[in-house]
């Protein structure tokens, strides 16, 4: 059984690029080399980091040879993974799309503006009270309990 | 914050154990009352400043470190909880504040006939009190919270005059109005302990950046470290945090004296009492109470009837999502404190289940936050993933629906026989199973849901049946009752057992209601508080 000290992050940039194909002039998750931000981010927690290690060590044990494999035999593998190791590939996944959503060229072509929520805000329109119009006509309909 | 010096172990009047929605209330007007109050509380006081909602990385923040689940979020002052023979996941968050840094701030009312349901449907129990008697308690914890909200809810008996205008609706809230509209539904917009304008010491208004569920930034969502503490901590109580209490210690007679914990550096401490309130929530009290055996408590204290850890309830949560043909950008506006329907509240025996539901409506967040499924299933990956991304991105909308459970003494809290926490100390174990009736109403309320989504104009409908990670409410494993073999507190939360023992938290309750139960929690907690001021003098030094 191998047992990986580090990611491997070749392979990972290689399920990258199934998961987050490239699309319009944006390149696939994988060319974008989104690795390095994964890597650093899961390591952000040990409870995460345990879990996201596990799952690309088990990927690599599972699928040795993924990067000679074509483009679909590569989607059956991360599909069969997927199968077998839901947990495992769910954290995969999810970190995945974090990072890629974070990233200021996707958020270029989706039209996000990337801020995190704080400091700045919304805006939105403030309360009117004329939505209640119909509300109001109704009779109160609560249960009483003192008849 | 600061908090006055806690490191001394004279004692005091009342122990508090737990610092958050109802431990707040209680020590805030104990000691304005001039008791001598103390609390205990394993976590520790919260920055606003550094909530993940301004990191770069707060979609990760929010799925590991300020993740609800304490399994997930494994920080030190977490306890783990044994819930593999539950379909629902407690959910809850240590600190000062507890719960309320991470809750929606989603504040309805119970309903009168939630404290009559045996009288009214033949379930379960009423309650020893009636809505009439815990209504000043409710509009005296609004005023100190601050209520966002508006009067006139057909669903509701008339209240007091809320602190603030409601919360904007916002395109998206109007469009999933719209369908209840058409189908002559009942909705109305949410009481919030969200400011909608300045209100409280230093809290400003909600800036709508959605996701008050992480912790608020601009301290425009009411906590406790917010609003009861400051001014406790002004009366003079005085607050110890990074202390994890694992008994209530007794004296020959049988009575508290106080709590045995371990300090933030890891020493074995006692604090001793005059009275002890228990306010570690309906999972925690329990725990607590279990752990604290002795000969004159060889099933745990305040456990005559056997009650403690049983009839625990959630609320079952289902969820109903679907998306809109419009850009409404859903991300702008607290997560889910956009208005709620209680046309199905009352029982209506025709359904097929007792009692009801409240709808609780839902935004959606960012693009991450989306792909992962948000209310659903996450986004499939590979060729597809970025067409249905966009198709989703603000233009996602829900409803979560909240059940009323009823209690039931198979659903319990008890101590794991292997689980501990980081000091050894037994973590709790849950066994759960979900009630036909409560599985009736939820199906009902998803038909529902998939109705109102439909007339409002929503299609990619999608139904979560029962969310796992949704068990926020903890409620009902210290009931109160009249009768001490019925019951482990009397209707004001002592203890039938011991006279100064008292539990203020979720634990009371004797059902549930369909509501997100904060206020109820807090309106009780102060009423135990006022009822100690008008009759427990004795407990004064």
């Amino acid at each position: 059984m191998t047992t990986y000290t580090h990611i491997d992050q070749t392979l990972l940039n290689s399920i990258l690029d199934r998961l987050l194909p490239a699309i319009d002039e944006l390149a696939s998750a994988g060319q974008m080399n989104l690795s390095d931000e994964i890597v650093r981010l899961a390591a952000q927690q040990a409870r995460f980091n345990a879990l996201f290690t596990a799952a690309m060590n088990s990927f690599s044990e599972r699928h040795p040879s993924f990067d000679s494999l074509d483009s679909e035999q590569q989607d059956d593998a991360i599909r069969s993974f997927e199968a077998n190791n839901a947990e495992l590939f769910d954290v995969l996944l999810s970190i995945s799309y974090i990072v890629y959503y974070k990233d200021s060229r996707v958020h270029e072509r989706i039209g996000w503006s990337g801020k995190s929520p704080q400091p700045d805000g919304n805006e939105m329109e403030p309360w009117d009270e004329s939505v209640l119009e119909n509300m109001r006509k109704r009779e109160p309909f609560w249960r009483r309990t003192d008849v | 914050m600061t908090s006055n010096n806690g490191s001394t172990n004279e004692t005091v009047d009342i122990l508090v154990i737990g610092a958050g929605a109802s431990g707040g209330a209680a020590s805030a007007w104990l000691s304005e009352a001039g008791f001598k109050v103390k609390c205990l509380e394993q976590g520790y006081w919260q920055d606003p400043s550094k909530y993940a909602s301004a990191s770069a990385d707060y979609e990760f923040e929010m799925m590991t470190n300020w993740a609800p689940d304490p399994n997930v979020r494994q920080r030190d002052e977490d306890y783990p909880v044994n819930d593999s023979a539950s379909p629902v996941t407690p959910v809850m968050f240590n600190g000062v504040g507890g719960s309320t840094i991470l809750w929606t701030a989603h504040t309805p009312r119970f309903h009168p006939s939630d404290f009559r349901v045996k009288s009214l449907d033949g379930v379960a129990d009423d309650w020893p009190i009636s809505y009439e008697e815990l209504e000043e308690f409710y509009d005296l914890n609004d005023e100190v919270m601050g209520c966002s909200g508006i009067n006139g809810d057909p669903a509701n008996p008339p209240r007091s005059p809320r602190q603030m205008p409601p919360l904007p609706l916002g395109k998206d809230g109007k469009k999933l109005i719209s369908g209840f509209e058409k189908l002559g539904w009942h909705w109305w917009p949410s009481d919030s302990y969200v400011n909608s304008q300045r209100y409280g010491e230093g809290r400003d208004a909600c800036n709508f950046c959605g996701h008050n569920h992480m912790g608020c930034y601009q301290r425009a969502k009411s906590s406790t470290d917010l609003t009861y503490w400051p001014r406790a901590l002004r009366n003079g109580a005085v607050i110890e945090t990074g202390a994890r209490v694992h008994r209530i210690t007794t004296d020959d007679s049988g009575r508290a004296t106080g709590a045995d914990y371990i300090d933030s550096k890891g020493n074995e401490q006692h604090q001793s009492a005059r009275a002890v309130i228990m306010a570690a929530n309906g999972i925690g009290t329990p725990r607590l109470l279990l752990n604290s055996t002795n000969d004159a408590h060889p099933d745990g204290l305040a456990n005559s009837s056997g009650l403690v850890g049983k009839n625990l309830m959630f609320h079952p949560f289902a969820m109903i999502a679907g998306t809109f043909p419009q850009k409404m950008k859903t991300w702008q506006g607290p997560l889910g404190n956009i208005a709620m329907s209680q046309e199905f509240y009352e029982t209506d025996k025709n359904r097929g289940f007792v009692r009801g539901y409240t709808f609780q409506f839902q935004r959606s967040l960012g693009p991450a936050w989306i792909a992962k499924g948000g209310f659903r299933k996450p986004i499939p990956w590979g060729e597809g993933h970025h067409e249905l991304l966009e198709k989703r991105l603000g233009s996602t909308m829900g409803m979560a629906v909240i059940g009323e459970d009823l209690p039931e003494l198979h659903n319990t809290v008890d101590l794991d026989p292997e689980l501990t926490d980081s000091d050894g100390i037994p973590a709790p174990r849950i066994t759960y199973t979900l009630s036909k009736n409560s599985r009736d109403q939820l199906d009902h309320a998803i038909e529902n849901a998939k109705k109102a989504l439909e007339a409002a104009g929503a299609s990619d409908i999608y139904v979560d049946p029962m969310m796992r990670q949704s068990g926020w409410h903890l409620m009902g494993t210290a009931r109160m009752g009249n009768d001490p073999a019925g019951s482990v507190v009397d209707k004001w939360g002592q203890s039938h057992d011991v006279d100064n023992l008292f539990i203020v938290d979720g634990s009371v309750f004797v059902t549930g209601a369909a509501v997100n139960p904060t206020p109820t929690i807090q309106a009780l907690a102060l009423r135990t508080a006022d009822y100690i001021v008008a009759n427990r003098q004795d407990l004064k030094g």
